[in-house]
């Protein structure tokens, strides 16, 4: 196949737009490198986005229906993973959900959201209705909640809880039947107050403190509220890279990791901010429109997957700076700090390229 | 699995869920512009009241201690003044609050211009070494100015001001020349550095790692809370090669007059001894030194920022004739037995030249003529040996190249020769030259460590390396000079001796250098008396013009005679006499050593001029030996 036609079918944008995500968030975590506690940041993130390429083009050279086909086996794959990490895995920040790999700390809980998705993605393709039965949505909540809770035993709760959309949104697509959404939302209410009961003090602390951050200035409140005055103090065009104030002088935790939204928002201000929320809402429709052009329903239902996947990321990570969301400890797709989050985007990346190249029946 | 499906139901789904994207985008939205627009002003003004000062913790640098572990560079606290940039809103008020202090506007510009890369939340230092009413001052205007905060550092302390300033050098701020260079791409702007002396060598051994404190103040500038710290980390203490009380001696002698001394142990290259006059107090630099002080010191045509043990260039005069003894046996052109008539002069090449006793010192041998520094024999013997091959022995015992001592800025001397004259005037050598240059005068010059180090050559035969650094894992210095490892095949032991018989005899035989006796010491040296302008000059001037321009007194030697332990150098600049005033410094240094090395009883030194000690130091008790005493392991 000649070049230029693989090129017309590989969505050129939809990539583009992911570099450009991928270039603020290294320029990013330069600047929070410049600060020494993250002061190897930088060029490990400049390898992990290498590696993220390479995954990426891995996954996007491998016809999505063969990974479909496959989907059982890489699940079964997975489920073992994960509980061979809760017997033997190693303890970071108190999650035992890390492999060390070459002297880098992985996380298979963050890839093996890539490979639910193929399962989830196998199972309802198979279906011809147009709604999901009862078994059909039960087996589906089992296909998903067997990794949710090993990644919950992990210890890894902000990851657990990502497979919550993945789950929701395919199911939503896959036709799930308004009394099934009704009856979800009326159980949730339900287990609201049970829900509390089970969450630790300082879980309880972070929900509350989103409504109200002067809740507890110095505590969780904090995080929230020094993120807040970052992007907030940081005017039309930012303080420029490495000059940011509540960036650089540690007053925002976690900077290059789950606050790097509020980084870019300091140091290169509204326009920075509304370029980053641009061009994920940009990729976002961009794998939306993929999805409308898939060939057959297993395209759609993986586009959906990822689409959710990444949405639900950005929106909880930037709704967390911005003090909307709960401080759940999750990272920015293609921006944020860290190995195991970079290589499950990039492999989903690398699927929804997959999906529109594969788009034509030939 | 099908080739086609029907999808519209799902694609008409996921539609939805783009609505549903862009729906919870525009919250987003909706609230990055209510934080970053309609709230800016709200959260621009926390931003301020989040008040961190990163307060630099300098780490001390490591003591120098001398070879018996006395302290000679110390460290104090000083209180500094410490401007943060972010904070000042107002600069003209901070230039006159300071006026008070008396900070001129124009300096205070100037280190605002070379702190302009730094960022601005980092502390600048405006004054260092403050008085107690200094202190009480700031102190008592800190509400008005919250950006000035006064800051406990570490201040060097040069405990005897300028005894071996130059040796030790000094410290300063690293300069934007330096901070482009490659060796110091880990230096940050305003970083303290060695920039002189041992401090400037072993910079990278006695520099500790800076830490700093992240304090969050209030809107006056109190602490509320401490953030995180990194503590400084003290630089590791040195021990030098330095004799205290032998270097004491040596700038009590030396005085007011220009001059230099050095002296080191010729077996294994210690320097006990260096002292260049006039010196300097490096105690000027510890604090960022005022530009009045400096524009003084370098302008001052006395030169007190030149090491003149490594950097000044004498004409040796007769202590040369030591190194043309060497050159004759070791050539085969003379026999320590030959004898020369001096009758007070001689004729060479059509010029009657003098000797410096008029009715001539009658027949002379060898030691002899070394013991009276007969000019006639040396003459003669520069008449025989020609120029080419007093500069082969010249160099062959290290001159006309650097000594390799652990100190940067060493000249090279010259040693002339034929093809050196034919290359920098054009002229061919005229064989009347070589007849000057055998007693040390025209164009050959030497630094007093070189003449020193050939001179140690001569006392054990084999030239050692120079050092200041006690321990010699760190040392640190040029390329050693070849003529060291030459000279152990080339001298033979039965030349040396005869010539060291002569140095005996011209201290212990009431030779020219009989000052310089110790009795039991058997000391053995030779004098000089350099003219400092030719003769040819001198005699166009008048007898005044002439008075200008005394001739320099030089003294070399070692001591004992066999198994040589150390060698002294003494040069006084317009001293007019070796034997009387370059002879009896060395024959101090000498006595002193042997006194220490024997025990006898010594008595307090005198410590007059200059070279009191630091009045700080004199307030402070005895600083106290750092942990583990690494500086006082011999």
């Amino acid at each position: 196949m000649s070049v230029t036609r693989i090129l017309s079918r590989f969505d050129l944008l939809l990539f583009a737009g992911s570099m450009a995500l991928a270039f603020l968030g290294i320029l990013g975590v330069y600047s929070a490198s410049l600060q020494s506690p993250a002061s190897s940041a930088f060029s490990r993130q400049l390898i992990w986005t290498a590696l993220g390429l390479f995954i990426c083009f891995i996954v996007f050279s491998i016809d999505y229906h063969h990974l479909v086909d496959y989907a059982f086996h890489l699940y079964v794959l997975s489920i073992g993973l994960l509980v061979g990490i809760l017997l033997f895995g190693k303890t970071i920040n108190g999650s035992k959900s890390w492999l060390t790999i070459g002297g880098q700390n992985f996380q298979p809980s963050e890839v093996v959201k890539v490979i639910v998705i193929l399962a989830l993605t196998r199972y309802l393709s198979n279906l011809s209705e147009d709604y999901l039965k009862r078994q059909h949505f039960i087996a589906l909540v089992v296909i998903a909640m067997i990794p949710v809770c090993l990644v919950v035993l992990q210890g890894d709760l902000g990851t657990a809880l990502m497979y919550f959309p993945i789950l929701g949104g395919m199911m939503l697509i896959g036709g799930l039947k308004f009394r099934f959404v009704a009856a979800v939302m009326a159980l949730g209410l339900a287990m609201a107050p049970a829900g509390w009961l089970v969450l630790e003090d300082y879980q309880k602390q972070r929900i509350l403190v989103t409504f109200d951050p002067d809740l507890d200035p110095k505590g969780y409140g904090y995080q929230t509220r020094q993120s807040q005055i970052a992007i907030g103090s940081g005017g039309l065009l930012g303080t420029g890279l490495g000059n940011g104030l509540q960036s650089q002088l540690g007053f925002v935790p976690e900077i290059h990791t789950d606050f790097i939204f509020a980084l870019l928002a300091e140091e290169t201000g509204l326009l920075g901010a509304c370029l980053v929320l641009m061009l994920y809402l940009f990729v976002l429709s961009r794998m939306i429109r993929i999805g409308e052009q898939a060939r057959d329903r297993s395209g759609i239902l993986i586009i959906t997957g990822i689409a959710s996947l990444i949405f639900f990321h950005v929106v909880i990570n930037v709704g967390m700076a911005l003090g909307i969301t709960p401080a759940i400890g999750i990272p920015l797709p293609l921006l944020s700090y860290g190995g195991s989050s970079a290589l499950s985007t990039y492999a989903a990346l690398g699927l929804a390229l997959n999906v529109h190249y594969h788009r034509f029946v030939y | 699995m099908p080739i086609f499906q029907d999808n519209r139901k799902l694609v008409s789904r996921v539609r939805g869920l783009r609505t549903c994207f862009v729906l919870i985008f525009l919250v987003l939205f909706a609230k990055l512009w209510y934080i970053a627009v309609l709230k800016a002003d709200h959260y621009r003004q926390l931003a301020k009241q989040n008040q961190v000062r990163i307060i630099p913790m300098l780490a001390p640098r490591g003591l120098l201690f001398d070879r018996g572990g006395q302290v000679l560079v110390d460290n104090v606290e000083s209180s500094n003044l410490v401007l943060f940039r972010d904070k000042a809103n107002d600069l003209e008020k901070v230039f006159e609050f300071l006026r008070g202090l008396n900070v001129p506007e124009e300096y205070l510009q100037e280190r605002l211009h070379a702190a302009r890369t730094r960022p601005k939340y980092q502390a600048l230092t405006i004054k260092e070494n403050l008085s107690l009413e200094e202190i009480s001052y700031v102190l008592a205007h800190q509400n008005e100015h919250p950006e000035l905060t006064i800051v406990e550092e570490p201040r060097r302390l040069y405990r005897y001001g300028q005894l071996a300033a130059h040796a030790l050098g000094y410290i300063g701020e690293i300069s934007e020349k330096q901070l482009k260079q490659a060796d110091f791409a880990d230096y940050r702007q305003g970083d303290i550095i060695g920039k002189y002396g041992v401090e400037r060598t072993y910079d990278r051994n006695l520099a500790g790692t800076d830490g700093q404190r992240r304090l969050l103040v209030n809107s006056i500038g109190r602490t509320i809370e401490e953030l995180h710290s990194v503590d400084a980390i003290h630089g590791n203490p040195q021990t030098l090669t330095l004799d205290l009380d032998l270097q004491l001696i040596a700038e009590t002698e030396l005085g007011e007059t220009p001059g230099a001394v050095v002296a080191f142990d010729p077996v294994h290259g210690d320097v006990f001894v260096m002292s260049s006059h006039p010196a300097f107090d490096p105690n000027m630099f510890a604090t960022r030194i005022n530009r009045t002080d400096w524009a003084k010191l370098s302008s001052d045509p006395n030169h007190p920022l030149q090491n003149r043990v490594i950097q000044a260039q004498f004409s040796p005069g007769s202590t040369f004739k030591v190194i043309m003894a060497i050159a004759g046996l070791e050539s085969g052109v003379i026999d320590p037995n030959d004898t020369v008539y001096c009758r007070g002069g001689a004729n060479f090449y059509g010029h009657y030249f003098h000797c410096h006793k008029e009715q001539g010192h009658g027949t002379v041998n060898l030691s002899d003529a070394i013991r009276q520094s007969c000019n006639v024999y040396f003459y003669t013997l520069g008449q025989k040996l020609g120029i080419d091959n007093i500069e082969r022995y010249s160099k062959l015992l290290g001159l006309g190249q650097v000594s390799g001592i652990d100190l940067a800025g060493e000249a090279l001397g010259l040693v002339p020769s034929e093809a050196w004259k034919r290359k920098t005037t054009g002229q061919k050598w005229y064989a009347g030259e070589t007849i000057s240059v055998a007693i040390g005068q025209g164009a050959t010059t030497v630094t007093p460590i070189q003449l020193a180090r050939a001179i140690g050559i001569i006392a054990t035969g084999h030239g050692a390396p120079l050092h200041l650094i006690k321990d010699q894992k760190l040392f640190r210095g040029p390329a050693m000079a070849v003529a060291a490892s030459e000279s152990d095949q080339l001298l033979r032991l039965e030349n040396l001796q005869a010539v060291r018989n002569g140095m005996w005899r011209v201290v212990n035989e009431y030779g020219t250098g009989r000052s310089a006796l110790v009795q039991g010491f058997e000391v053995c040296g030779k004098t000089g008396t350099a003219q400092t302008i030719g003769n040819a000059a001198k005699a166009k001037l008048s007898k005044e013009e002439a008075a200008k321009h005394p001739d320099n007194a030089l003294f070399v030697g070692f001591a004992p005679r066999d198994n040589p332990e150390i060698v002294v150098c003494v040069i006084v600049q317009g001293g007019r006499s070796g034997g009387g005033v370059a002879a009896p410094i060395a024959g101090k240094i000498f006595q002193k050593y042997f006194d220490k090395k024997y025990g006898r009883p010594q008595g307090p030194e005198k410590i007059t001029g200059p070279l009191q000690v630091a009045s700080h130091a004199a307030e402070l008790p005895p600083s106290a030996p750092p942990q583990g005493q690494p500086g006082i392991r011999q």
